[in-house]
């Protein structure tokens, strides 16, 4: 008992280190700028030219999940 | 004792307004959702989402369409910047004629409260109560919104 107890404290003293970005607050984080190639969009094609001579593969890029659904 | 402990901690996370749930009188009366007979539809958006400009031209369309008496659209502009969301809704007004009741929430504090799961979010609500929400792009959104409106009738 006294170990759960001890477990959930710890627990949630480490979720007070994390503050979570709700899909509200993402405005900074849709923008162009904060995309791998900073929104140049020469610089992204020219980072998957790179990536698909060197992996013979493409695609995968993209961002996934997060439930914002903004962009 | 170990379950107990486990769903207060499952609670702490879910602390927002679900289908069913009725919303506390506070927020009915900064909202303004004072006819119980009437739906309203509560619409989460900000300037920097796409969907969101996406979905409210649809929107405004749509409130063209309703009757006033029984349906009434609230938008909440939840961007940070109040400057920017002036100028957002008035692009609106300007381009796409909207024309319903709209919220600044600079202090997110309604959406706060409403705590949705993604942007832009939409709260059909009937009676202090969430019958429905709509996350998310979502297309058609005004033709999913009027068969919620038939529905309720």
């Amino acid at each position: 008992m006294v170990q759960l107890f001890l477990s959930l404290a710890l627990l949630l003293t480490l979720s007070g280190c994390v503050q979570e970005v709700k899909p509200w607050e993402k405005e900074t984080l849709s923008k162009e700028t904060m995309e791998p190639s900073g929104g140049n969009a020469l610089a992204r094609k020219f980072e998957e030219h790179i990536y698909f001579s060197k992996e013979a593969s493409k695609g995968g890029g993209g961002v996934a999940g997060g439930g914002c659904g903004c962009n | 004792m170990k379950k107990v402990l486990l769903l207060a901690l499952l609670f702490l996370q879910l602390s927002a307004y679900e289908v069913g749930e009725t919303l506390s009188n506070e927020m009915v009366t900064q909202l303004g959702l004072s006819e119980h007979s009437k739906l309203y539809v509560v619409d989460f958006f900000a300037s920097w989402c796409g969907s969101c400009q996406k979905e409210l031209p649809l929107i405004a369309t749509l409130d063209h369409k309703v009757d006033h008496s029984e349906v009434e659209i609230i938008g909440i502009d939840v961007d940070k910047d109040p400057a920017k969301g002036l100028a957002f809704q008035k692009e609106l007004q300007q381009e796409h004629h909207l024309t319903f009741r709209i919220i600044n929430d600079a202090e997110s504090q309604i959406i706060g409260t409403f705590n949705p799961i993604g942007m832009p979010t939409l709260y059909v609500i009937k009676d202090q109560k969430v019958i429905k929400i709509i996350t998310g792009a979502t297309d058609h959104i005004d033709e999913k919104i009027l068969i919620v409106v038939k529905e309720q009738k």
